[in-house]
């Protein structure tokens, strides 16, 4: 039984004039099961988004998938026709953008534009889109859907907004959701509700979810595998309480190390302020010929600079790529 | 404030001349093609209320006028008669919207005629010629505005939205129109038909032309518009929910176009007004008996008529103002 979502070496570039590709997606592969939540963890640039453009075929001009496969439930999306892709986008796969005030048409009423979504995959009435955009709705915590359905984006807190936009995500109901950090600008109580929000809709609907995010607490309360990823490639798979209780490869415990915590009274400011990875990430168009992370590696090993390492399958179930564990 | 009063007059002004222009049965006096020979280069006649005893009278009256020895253009007064102007009077037929109508708003008793504007050398009310010459001259401009404006957004909206090849090809195509000299194309397009055709066909012809060969400024400025547009975050927001293009074009980047498209309508009305003047003019827009303000002023190529009837250059002094009512309004839409 295949997964739902299965992504295999898949290689992303972008090409900029006449300089040496850059690569932001490394022949990464990830499967996502029916219902699964799978939350996937890395810094600004390391390929998120676009791994999650590419699923969906929505890359930009500038970037082309170079190989590898996309397989949703079985079937390749890469080589589906435009109409294909489209009869899929927002039915059987939808996408949350990161920033809600972005995401909707400021001169339009929210209603609308989440019926649209229905419009686009369902011969209903117009009546019927509405009906169930008003249903849509009040499924993601609004309880006056006919007032939220007449308002204009900027009539809505942000918090309100990312839910129209989950609404409009679930309106087909789909199997699988990806969500690009959709509480990242939000107030820490906004994301807890969002959290819990997503967590409630995910487990009524059965929803997979391929959830992008910064906001740990998000991927520690409802993912049920993390992946760490590092310039464009999976460093680190785990359960959620293995990779955020006991992290193993460099990066992720750098990542976690450099997490802001509630202060210590008893602490200095230096003691206080989390310490950072030191260096920057590669430039993706000159990554090392060696692990990607060497350069900032506090453990590295001599072959680390010569290859990359193999993704290592450890006893616990988890997976790992660095020569520390075997490589 | 003065701006904002300024504005009103404009729209006020423009309200007014083509209302005046969609009625122009029923304001002028006479058919624009009723000829009087015996009354060539007429001049305006002035409206009296004191007539020769010295009495006043509360209705306006004209005098008949008749041509003095042979000089052209020297008339005399008759004083003997007054001629009271009567309104609603019914006169010459016309059509009003496809309706056929004959009553006019004001006139007066044969044999007299009222040329509140004088006669051209056909006697023909100057007046009557000039509000149904309205009819062709503005109504060429709008419809030649909504024509180009119409390719150029769908050209503009194409290309900017697509990209690539298809952009590279619209756009390639639009700089040679631009590189155009839109006047001697014309010609040339004008030389190839019949040299005599039906004024109705000459019309639409020359709207064809006009609105066919502008298209591309509008096109470039749509297509800066879609790309920006295109761009959005709700546009990759909309595509990821299975948006059609179809659907991102009419609810997402076309309404952003609809400012600039009235703007550009309001620029573009006055020249393409123009440019019907300047065709028929020259004789290759709306043919006589048909008026346009064009071949209104064609009169005026004669050295005698520019000198000595200064009435004839009544289609000029009402372009005057017309053109910069559009000015005025396009730069008040555009600073809005």
């Amino acid at each position: 039984m295949p997964a739902l979502l299965e992504v295999r070496d898949l290689t992303v570039h972008y090409t900029s004039g006449n300089g040496a590709p850059a690569v932001a997606v490394d022949e990464l592969s990830l499967d996502v099961e029916e219902g699964e939540v799978v939350g996937l963890l890395g810094e600004s640039g390391c390929g998120k988004t676009t791994l999650l453009l590419a699923i969906l075929g929505l890359l930009p001009e500038s970037a082309h998938v170079v190989k590898g496969s996309i397989r949703f439930r079985g079937r390749e999306l890469r080589t589906l026709s435009g109409a294909e892709l489209r009869g899929l986008r927002g039915a059987e796969v939808s996408i949350i953008f990161q920033e809600p005030a972005l995401a909707l048409n400021p001169v339009r009423r929210v209603g609308p534009q989440v019926a649209e979504v229905v419009r686009a995959h369902r011969r209903w009435s117009r009546r019927r889109c509405r009906e169930e955009a008003l249903s849509m709705l009040a499924e993601v915590g609004f309880t006056a859907p006919e007032r939220v359905h007449d308002s204009y984006p900027h009539e809505l807190s942000g918090g309100e907004r990312q839910r129209v936009v989950i609404a409009q995500a679930l309106a087909c109901r789909p199997a699988l959701i990806l969500a690009d950090e959709p509480t990242a600008s939000l107030d820490s109580t906004t994301q807890a509700e969002l959290r819990a929000l997503l967590g409630a809709l995910q487990s009524r609907f059965g929803l997979a979810l391929l959830l992008v995010s910064h906001d740990l607490g998000a991927l520690a309360a409802l993912a049920h595998r993390v992946l760490v990823m590092y310039a464009g490639r999976l460093v680190e798979a785990g359960g959620p309480t293995q990779v955020f209780g006991d992290p193993l490869h460099p990066y992720s415990r750098g990542l976690l190390r450099a997490l802001p915590r509630a202060p210590d009274p008893a602490g200095s400011r230096e003691q206080r302020i989390p310490p950072p990875i030191p260096g920057m990430s590669p430039d993706p168009a000159h990554l090392p010929p060696g692990c990607a992370f060497e350069p900032r590696c506090p453990d590295r090993l001599p072959p680390c600079v010569e290859r990359p390492p193999q993704e290592t399958r450890l006893a616990d179930g988890r997976h790992v790529r660095c020569f520390k564990y075997g490589g | 404030m003065s701006a904002r009063v300024g504005r009103v007059a404009a729209l006020a002004l423009l309200a007014a001349v083509h209302l005046a222009a969609l009625g122009a049965g029923f304001l002028a006096p006479y058919a624009p093609t009723a000829q009087n020979r015996t009354l060539p280069y007429a001049p305006p006649a002035p409206l009296r209320f004191v007539d020769a005893e010295g009495v006043f009278h509360l209705r306006p009256f004209v005098y008949a006028v008749t041509e003095q020895g042979s000089v052209t253009g020297a008339y005399a007064e008759d004083r003997r008669r007054a001629y009271p102007v009567r309104f609603l009077v019914p006169g010459a037929p016309y059509r009003f919207a496809g309706l056929p109508g004959h009553v006019h708003l004001f006139g007066v008793d044969e044999p007299a005629r009222i040329f509140l504007l004088g006669a051209d050398g056909f006697g023909r009310d100057q007046l009557s010629r000039l509000l149904h010459g309205a009819q062709i001259s503005l109504f060429a401009g709008l419809m030649a505005t909504v024509l180009s404006l119409g390719v150029g957004w769908l050209l503009g909206t194409v290309s900017g939205f697509y990209g690539r090849g298809v952009d590279a090809v619209i756009m390639r195509s639009a700089e040679l129109f631009l590189a155009l000299p839109w006047l001697y194309l014309l010609f040339a397009v004008r030389a190839m038909l019949p040299l005599s055709i039906p004024p109705a066909r000459a019309f639409l012809l020359l709207v064809l032309v006009i609105g066919l060969v502008d298209w591309a400024r509008p096109a470039r400025l749509v297509r800066g518009v879609v790309l920006t547009a295109r761009e959005r975050s709700y546009v990759l927001a909309a595509r990821g929910f299975g948006a059609s293009d179809l659907y991102l074009i009419r609810r997402h980047i076309s309404p952003q176009t609809a400012g600039l498209l009235l703007t550009q309508a309001a620029l573009l009305v006055p020249q393409y007004i123009l440019a019907e003047v300047t065709l028929s003019f020259l004789g290759l827009g709306v043919s006589e008996p048909v008026p346009s303000w064009g071949n209104m002023l064609a009169d005026l190529q004669h050295y005698h008529v520019l000198a000595s009837y200064w009435w004839m250059w009544a289609p000029g002094l009402a372009l005057v103002p017309v053109i910069l009512a559009y000015y005025a309004l396009s730069e008040a839409l555009s600073t809005r």
